[in-house]
């Protein structure tokens, strides 16, 4: 059976880019403490759910996916096959999906938010223990 | 004390990072506001102290499974000296809420989240 996200971990691991960055020193390292910034830098966005942050909070989300696409990128087959890896992607699909819901709907928005992104923190530090 | 159990450091570390994205997530969002960087988007200070709480706790728990251990870290020196410097900052000029005391508070915490994420890097 064909399988997309397989296929798109093993073209990733074949790349160049994948090699420098899991070869380099302090690639990875400094892309990951990028990403812990993000996360200081925009976590209050999660817990307003006021309207006018949105500018900001898509600046913090584009952040968080800018670097964790590249930590991705350094280990994709790693990162394929672990399971905390793939709770963390469902985490972030459902999460991208109830920001697409109605501003009106704030309040529910905020609270379903913060529960996944909870979940997201757990099953990516469990990525780092596994 | 040590953790016997292999899940209960990642969970004490996860609760670790929620506290830090209220901590320092609110802080950052109350000198923005300070700066006039974002609008007035109300009362902040729960959160941020709700957030503190959690990562001393949380923080404590960690240090002292291996306090040796992370006294010989120097990302863990510099964290410490930083976070007793930003603490110290955030309880007594961040108060006067100046644009100074703003670009000030962004840089320490900015500074401490680096520092304490090299911990990792500098764990031999």
């Amino acid at each position: 059976m064909y399988n997309p996200l397989l296929e798109l971990a093993r073209r990733l691991q074949d790349t160049s880019l994948r090699l420098d960055l899991s070869q380099s020193t302090w690639a990875v390292p400094i892309i990951g403490a990028i990403h812990v910034l993000a996360i200081a830098w925009f976590g209050g966005t999660v817990l307003i759910p006021d309207a006018q942050l949105r500018r900001f909070r898509r600046i913090g989300l584009a952040m968080l996916l800018i670097t964790g696409a590249l930590l991705f990128w350094s280990q994709p087959l790693r990162l394929y096959y672990s399971q905390f890896f793939r709770v963390k992607l469902l985490l972030l699909v459902m999460i991208l999906m109830i920001y697409c819901l109605p501003v009106r709907l704030a309040r529910w928005i905020m609270l379903l938010s913060l529960m996944l992104w909870a979940g997201v923190i757990f099953a990516s530090r469990g990525i780092a223990y596994q | 004390m040590t953790f016997e159990n292999s899940w209960l450091f990642p969970v004490i570390e996860s609760t670790h990072v929620m506290g830090l994205a209220a901590f320092v997530g609110t802080v950052v969002l109350a000198d923005l506001r300070t700066l006039g960087a974002i609008p007035d988007i109300g009362p902040l200070t729960r959160w941020t102290h709700a957030g503190l709480a959690v990562m001393l706790l949380t923080g404590a728990a960690m240090f002292f499974s291996d306090s040796a251990r992370y006294l010989h870290n120097p990302a863990f020196q510099v964290k410490i000296t930083l976070l007793v410097l930003a603490l110290a900052g955030h309880f007594t000029l961040r108060r006067s809420g100046t644009r100074f005391t703003a670009v000030i508070s962004l840089a320490l915490w900015t500074s401490v989240v680096l520092a304490a994420r090299a911990i990792a890097d500098f764990d031999v």
